[in-house]
């Protein structure tokens, strides 16, 4: 469960978030779409502990993210576009890492089936360096989801992925909604999101333009519609410009 | 048609619009005061240590050389400049490069551009940033000007000189580019180019000696005496026409005046036109190595950017010891910053070596070495500090070489303090194991005759259990310093960044480093001091040495904890993208 009230987030004299609230519950999937610059990632920065925000309140399963911090982050995992790894530590290492982290008891069988399912099972012993971009993405998949996690971030998680990676990470992403978990996914590729997502929130210049599922927004701004696609949308709903 | 005209105004203008940005971002930035303190600084510093002197004294402690001298220190230039071209054609280095930027690379290559174009751009490019680099020179050399000419003559003879061997170096590595390309390895070209200078120079330094009488006593009375010597050797036999282009490079910055200086430079201007000739009309392929090239200084730079210094290939690296799933998450810290140290730092290692450590001082000790004890004792002496001291600024597997991974650190379910102390642990638990080592070989190898060994043990000991709590106060320091002013840290950490601003930040980074240690080692050292007199006349000395001993620990202890939960809050508020943000 994702609650967020009143969240607003302010650089200098530039305000790159503005009252933003909205919630995801268990099993929602919720794409994050906006133009470049919307404050999506902000976003997801301060909901995830990132950052810490200018005004409002954040809740990740249940717990305040201001007050009781290190048991929201025990169920959340945050994916960035770039994926961040230590240079120096292999792929195992890193998940040996990752489990003394979050106490992951017993993590090798946990980690072997995740590694198999994201295809990455026989470079264990590589380090970051050896590694494909989108091998990375994966890598740092298999760190986020090692520990269960009921609240996963994704920050164009696709980017580097081959078009069997990208298949299999929405599936992926599909099971763990499946499974309980509440899902936050910012992209610009609005077909996976249309995919994906049970809801969607249209962030421009820092505000929520609109927020609902795929049929409410549909509704709302497919000017009658109903199967317009969130491309069309989207370019409506942002008045088609930046 | 693209005309050549509108070409070469179109690469002025990059050119020219290029240095008018760097020149106003750097002003731009001086807005912001933490740059601004630096630039004041700098000029500062720039003015006391190289200005002041130029203008003060222009030939600075040279001004005694004799004039007589002039001529030798000339030929000693000439012949030093002729062996760092030689040294240049015996190396093996690989293609021709020219040093274009990533995004000149994009844009001029696939342009419908001639090649001798891009040629020209690039070297007039070099040409011009030389002209930084000879003002530079000029005023770092004032004090040892040899020439009686003006500043700016001799900012002009630096250029001709710096230019000249820069287009030397890339016709060079254009001769090997076209050598390569007729299939003559480098192992041959290396061969070849000896053997040539072998000819070329060795022969006429052979023939020369060979020619010349030896030296008499006469000739080694005196300094004047001993270079009027070595200039008839250098004039003598072949070696003056070996030596004539050099000096012809060299011989503006020798000039005593401007009009000598404008007769010495139309000849070396004739030498440095000739190499521009040179590399102009060497037809061989460069893109590919300069593609190569401005690739490999993009991806420096970007880790130098993201605070990462080692941008070698990285090698595996195996466990130092088996990290178990659960327990404190310090430790997984510790762990992988050890595994980023390299294969020496585990503690198997650490035992292994104490153990050899020992093995050896005790032989020493036992077959009486006393040479070998001295000189062991004396450089594990001298390691102490320079471990302790200077240790936590190298040791930088910690939040300093994180600091690009802050964001995905910040997502950890742990507190901030929890955090910056497991980081911080390996570098304490390394330059821990450093000091003991030379404390064993101290304690060990010490003078037995002179300090009883108990008194050596119990020295020891005391040190050796503050060594971790002064390398911890230290590293609290510069990780403090790393988080209250990252932008300082990656600037005087990042070797891309330049200028009289990052100067100033770097002088006063290390000031405010030795104050920030000096605060923080007072309260300690006057709590030892006052402990030891308050209660030495009650208990005698040497329980008063065990009380100081721990006041000391306790205020290390105390202001540790306090250092570390003050950084731990500081990361958790710490977002690396907007304290970057120019």
């Amino acid at each position: 469960m994702i609650e967020v009230t009143g969240l607003s987030k302010v650089f200098g004299t530039f305000t790159a978030v503005r009252d933003l609230s909205f919630a995801v519950r268990p099993g929602e999937v919720l794409g994050l779409v906006g133009p470049n610059g919307a404050g999506k990632t902000t976003t997801l920065r301060a909901i995830a502990g990132i950052i810490p925000p200018t005004t409002g309140q954040v809740r990740l399963a249940d717990h305040d993210l201001l007050t009781d911090p290190v048991q929201a982050k025990r169920a959340l995992a945050f994916f960035t576009d770039e994926p961040r790894l230590f240079d120096y530590l292999t792929v195992r290492q890193h998940l040996n890492f990752v489990a003394r982290i979050y106490a992951v008891a017993d993590h090798e069988a946990i980690a072997m089936p995740l590694l198999e399912e994201l295809e990455i099972a026989d470079r264990v012993e590589s380090l970051p360096a050896e590694l494909s971009r989108g091998m990375k993405q994966k890598l740092a998949i298999a760190c986020g989801l090692l520990h269960s996690p009921q609240v996963l971030m994704f920050d164009e998680p696709l980017t580097g992925l081959d078009p069997l990676g990208i298949r299999r990470m929405k599936d992926s992403i599909l099971k763990r909604a499946k499974a309980g978990a509440a899902i936050i996914l910012s992209s610009h590729l609005l077909h996976l999101l249309e995919e994906v997502c049970s809801h969607v929130l249209i962030l421009k210049r820092g505000e929520k333009i609109a927020d609902g599922t795929l049929a409410e927004i549909r509704a709302r701004f497919g000017n009658g519609d109903a199967n317009a696609n969130l491309e069309e949308v989207f370019i409506r709903a942002t008045g088609g410009s930046e | 048609m693209t005309t050549s005209h509108s070409i070469a105004g179109a690469l002025l203008y990059v050119r020219l619009t290029t240095i008018k940005g760097w020149f106003a971002s750097r002003l731009r930035r001086l807005k912001q005061p933490k740059y601004l303190v630096g630039g004041v600084i700098g000029v500062v510093y720039i003015y006391s240590f190289f200005i002041r002197n130029l203008t003060q004294n222009g030939r600075g402690p040279w001004a005694a050389t004799p004039t007589e001298a002039m001529p030798l220190i000339a030929e000693i230039g000439a012949a030093a400049l002729l062996v760092m071209i030689a040294v240049n054609w015996i190396l093996p280095r690989g293609r021709a490069g020219l040093a274009f930027s990533e995004a000149e690379i994009s844009f001029l290559f696939p342009a419908p551009i001639k090649r001798s174009t891009l040629i020209h751009y690039r070297l007039l490019g070099t040409l011009t940033t030389l002209v930084l680099t000879s003002l530079f020179m000029t005023l770092v050399s004032g004090g040892w000007a040899i020439s009686g000419s003006s500043a700016w003559l001799r900012a002009a003879a630096w250029w001709v000189v710096l230019g000249t061997v820069s287009l030397h170096f890339t016709a060079t590595s254009f001769v090997v580019t076209r050598l390569l390309d007729r299939g003559v390895t480098s192992l041959a070209r290396g061969a070849l180019g000896i053997a040539v200078l072998v000819v070329a120079i060795g022969v006429p330094i052979v023939w020369t000696l060979m020619s010349l009488p030896a030296p008499t006593q006469e000739d080694l009375a005196g300094f004047p005496q001993i270079a009027h010597y070595a200039e008839a050797a250098l004039q003598s036999g072949p070696l003056p026409w070996l030596l004539a282009v050099p000096k012809l490079v060299i011989a503006p910055m020798f000039a005593a005046d401007a009009r000598a200086f404008a007769l010495a430079l139309w000849p070396a201007l004739l030498v440095l036109a000739a190499h521009y000739a040179w590399v102009l009309f060497s037809a061989v392929s460069f893109e590919e190595a300069s593609i190569a090239r401005a690739e490999k200084r993009a991806t420096k730079l970007a880790a130098f950017r993201a605070g990462n210094l080692r941008t070698t290939a990285l090698k595996k690296l195996r466990d130092p010891f088996k990290l178990r799933d659960s327990g404190r998450p310090e430790t997984a810290f510790l762990w992988k910053n050890l595994v980023a140290m390299g294969r020496l730092f585990t503690p198997r290692s650490a035992l292994v070596a104490a153990a050899i450590v020992a093995a050896a001082c005790l032989w020493l000790v036992t077959a009486e070495l006393r040479g070998g004890q001295a000189f062991v004792g004396v450089a594990a002496t001298v390691l102490l500090p320079i471990v302790l001291f200077f240790g936590p600024m190298f040791a930088r597997q910690d939040l300093r070489s994180d600091l690009k991974n802050a964001d995905i650190l910040k997502t950890y379910p742990l507190d901030g303090a929890t955090i910056v102390f497991g980081e911080m642990l390996a570098p304490i638990a390394v330059l821990s194991a450093i000091t003991w080592l030379a404390l064993l070989a101290v304690t060990i190898v010490g003078p037995g005759d002179q300090i009883p060994a108990y008194v050596r043990l119990l020295g020891a000991l005391a040190i050796g259990v503050c060594t971790p709590f002064f390398c911890a106060l230290q590293l609290v320091i510069h990780n403090g310093i790393a988080l209250t002013f990252p932008a300082w840290v990656q600037s005087v950490s990042n070797q891309g960044e330049h200028g009289l601003d990052v100067l100033g930040q770097r002088l006063l980074f290390f000031a405010g480093l030795i104050l920030l240690l000096a605060l923080g080692l007072l309260p300690a050292a006057l709590g030892a001091v006052v402990t030891f007199f308050a209660v030495s006349w009650l208990v005698g000395p040497i329980v008063a040495a065990l009380l100081a001993w721990l006041v000391v620990l306790t205020i290390l202890g105390v202001e540790i904890g306090a250092g570390v939960r003050w950084l731990g809050e500081r990361f958790a508020r710490f977002d690396l993208s907007s304290e970057l943000r120019p």
